[in-house]
């Protein structure tokens, strides 16, 4: 077998095939005609957007590089994150009356994780790269009739008030995959109507497919697992997840929501509701076979996504001269959600959810001193992925930082989380974040930032299951 | 008798040069803000004590004496940063990051504008005499001087401020700031220049006298009357970048 192989080899180095030499011209000669199509396709695209955007408003192409780096001070030190992007945003104005923007990011995002060598020929594995359409959406001013805007494509709605977390905002999917930048959310496919009345804003988006949130990658992953509990005696030989996206019909697959705002005295009020999906999956259903003896089992876990009504309002404005802010939201069930476990012939069902709603809500406030520095204390009770009253959590979370030398070094000393799972098991059940964090801007358009992240905690809430995995790291943006 | 009629007399003193003080302060108001309306691209260079320099820019509209939105165009990390003044001590600011507008409270108000030597309060439109109580203290060859003091002291970070202006054509020379310990710690010198019938300052520079910073803001292409409408001053403007 060997010897065909050199045989092959062989043979295509006399035809040429892998002599170095006529590889080289063959190269060259590639290249060439290669160089000259992408410089005939680049004279096209140029003469194209002239022509296209040869107006008063012409397509501003904007964007960011950045990268960002961690890892793990525990020994063996390793790598824990690393990620590379570029963060591309287009806009093109027609006039007053309508504006394309587009923003996608191209990521080189983890590490070569690579078990065989056959790997080595797919860059996908040595080099994970992907590319995310964030947002692609035009908006139209004065739509039909005047103050009226459309917003049609790929867009995200930024509802609430709070810094990065926000209960009301439950219309896009979350976008939890770096559990540190929570907040994040995901572009949805929708239309969106706004109309303006003087200071009231009154907006209805549609949302016509579901689009599921992404869970965190790396050791985050583990905390947003469910792995079942087991019996004394029993082992988990293997889970397999599935999962159960809703259908694509009109009626299953849309989701919608209307905000309506105002402002009053020196507060923005703002009422909202929302039928949608949650975006993160629920049990459904468990089916456990043995594995070859009685003592290890197989579980074959479904998952699916329910449906809910939420109902919200949120508020900022100035109270004794501190910024302040807050949201409530009620996040209704339509029915009760329980799983089914089947067992060889057994079958049992366990209570997920009551059918009764469960209420998250947030505060916030703000404050500048005289020095410049700048305090922000937020209060939350449940995270973005809790359902029911029952397993929400409250989360405190304070940031103090002051900036020097015009701005360009800003020191964040005190900034982290605290967070409760269980106020009458408290010295149990708990988890404490402290980030600090030191940024400079050497220019304007460039900035470097260093901090560390220190976990501890007990208890089995998200949180708590990646305690003790400190993490320092490095960020380095650049905006042109 | 005698020291009542004198009281009078002190009181009909004070309230004639307390009344001029305010009248000076009108017409200055008065000419800063002549035009319905104005448009403007502004230069911002930031000197530091070592002569280092950085630049910004934006693109100001202004009607009235109480509606300004100010938006950055350059450097890339600020640009699409848009600030709303209302009446009303109401302003917005926008964050294209962040892709909703917040509200800004007070509190911000004295701190820098975008890392200049401009507070946010010194951005706002408002005219000086609906924020400060004006008092002459001096009136030489070509200059009145004017004290000010906050009306709302508790909002703004001077005790008081005093402002230079031109007897004859009411511009504003030069405006000192004092911090609450009475201590001066900006200066503003002014160069005004006039474009058909109106006054406008064509520079304005800002030096922080605690650190020897600077900043220059520069106003060109400017255009006066030009009918702005209404809806650009909306916070439905401010986020539709």
């Amino acid at each position: 077998m060997k010897h065909k192989l050199l045989n092959k080899k062989k043979e295509r180095f006399i035809a040429g095939d892998l002599n170095p030499l006529l590889i080289l011209k063959k190269n060259k000669s590639n290249l060439m005609h290669k160089s000259l199509k992408i410089i005939f396709i680049a004279l096209l695209l140029i003469t194209s957007f002239k022509v296209v955007f040869a107006q008063d408003n012409p397509l501003k192409i904007t964007g960011k590089f950045s990268t960002d780096q961690r890892f793990r001070t525990a020994k063996p030190q390793s790598w824990s994150w690393n990620e590379t992007r570029i963060d591309l945003s287009m806009s093109k104005k027609f006039e007053d009356k309508a504006k394309f923007y587009s923003n996608i990011w191209f990521r080189n995002i983890g590490f070569s994780n690579l078990t065989a060598l056959n790997q080595l020929y797919d860059k996908g594995q040595t080099s994970p790269f992907n590319i995310d359409l964030q947002e692609a959406y035009i908006d139209v001013n004065n739509f039909i009739f005047k103050d009226l805007n459309l917003k049609a494509g790929r867009q995200k709605f930024n509802w609430g008030t709070g810094d990065k977390l926000n209960p009301v905002n439950t219309l896009n999917p979350l976008d939890l995959e770096d559990i540190w930048d929570f907040g994040r959310y995901q572009g949805s496919d929708a239309m969106k109507l706004t109309y303006y009345l003087k200071s009231l804003k009154f907006e209805g988006i549609w949302l016509p497919f579901f689009r599921p949130s992404t869970l965190p990658i790396g050791d985050w992953a583990e905390a947003f697992m469910t792995i079942p509990e087991l019996p004394a005696g029993i082992s988990l030989n293997s889970l397999i997840n599935h999962i159960q996206m809703p259908d694509l019909s009109l009626k299953n697959s849309s989701s919608y929501g209307f905000k309506s705002s105002a402002t009053i005295g020196s507060f923005d009020l703002a009422l909202h509701y929302t039928y949608f999906y949650d975006p993160i999956p629920s049990p459904d259903s468990n089916v456990i076979t043995f594995a070859g003896s009685f003592t290890k089992i197989n579980v074959n876990a479904f998952q699916q996504y329910i449906r809910l009504h939420n109902a919200g309002l949120s508020f900022s404005g100035e109270l004794f001269k501190f910024g302040v802010w807050g949201e409530f939201s009620a996040f209704i069930p339509l029915e009760e959600l329980n799983m089914q476990t089947v067992f060889g012939t057994s079958v049992m069902d366990s209570l997920i959810l009551e059918n009764k709603p469960w209420y998250k809500y947030l505060i916030g406030t703000d404050y500048t001193f005289k020095d410049g520095s700048y305090l922000n204390i937020q209060y939350l009770h449940g995270f973005f992925h809790e359902k029911g009253n029952a397993n929400l959590n409250d989360y405190f979370t304070i940031a103090w930082y002051k900036k020097f030398l015009q701005d360009k070094l800003k020191i964040t000393p005190l900034s982290g989380s605290f967070i409760v799972a269980d106020w009458k098991d408290l010295g149990n059940k708990y988890v404490f974040i402290y980030n600090p964090e030191i940024s400079f801007m050497p220019n304007d358009n460039t900035e470097i930032g260093l901090g560390v992240r220190i976990i501890y905690g007990k208890g089995g809430s998200t949180f708590a299951t990646v305690k003790d995995k400190d993490e320092v790291f490095i960020k380095i943006g650049y905006n042109f | 008798m005698k020291k009542l009629i004198l009281l009078v007399l002190i009181a009909f003193a004070w309230q004639a040069e307390a009344q001029t003080a305010i009248d000076i302060l009108k017409k200055h108001d008065e000419i800063t803000f002549a035009a319905k309306d104005q448009k403007a691209e502004l230069t911002i260079t930031l000197t530091d004590k070592k002569g280092n320099v950085s630049t910004r820019k934006a693109v100001m509209y202004q009607k009235g004496m109480n509606k300004r939105l100010t938006r950055f165009t350059y450097p890339e990390a600020q640009a699409g940063i848009g600030f709303l003044s209302l009446p009303n001590d109401v302003m917005y600011v926008y964050l294209p990051a962040f892709g909703k507008e917040r509200r800004i409270a007070s509190h911000v108000k004295n701190q820098t504008f975008a890392g200049t030597d401009f507070s946010y309060d010194d951005m706002e439109a408002v005219p000086s005499i609906e924020k400060y109580n004006p008092k002459l203290i001096k009136t030489t060859e070509t200059e009145f001087v004017l004290e000010m003091i906050p009306k709302k002291p508790e909002t703004s970070e001077y005790s008081k401020v005093i402002i230079y202006i031109n007897r004859t054509t009411y511009c504003s020379t030069k405006t000192e700031y004092f911090n609450k310990g009475g201590i001066k710690i900006k200066e503003l010198i002014h160069k005004f220049e006039k474009k058909g019938n109106f006054w406008y300052a064509a520079s304005a520079e800002m030096t922080d006298l605690r650190n020897g910073h600077k900043t220059r803001m520069t106003m060109t292409n400017i255009t006066f009357d030009s009918n702005l409408s209404d809806d650009i001053f909306t916070v439905k403007n401010l986020v539709n970048i």
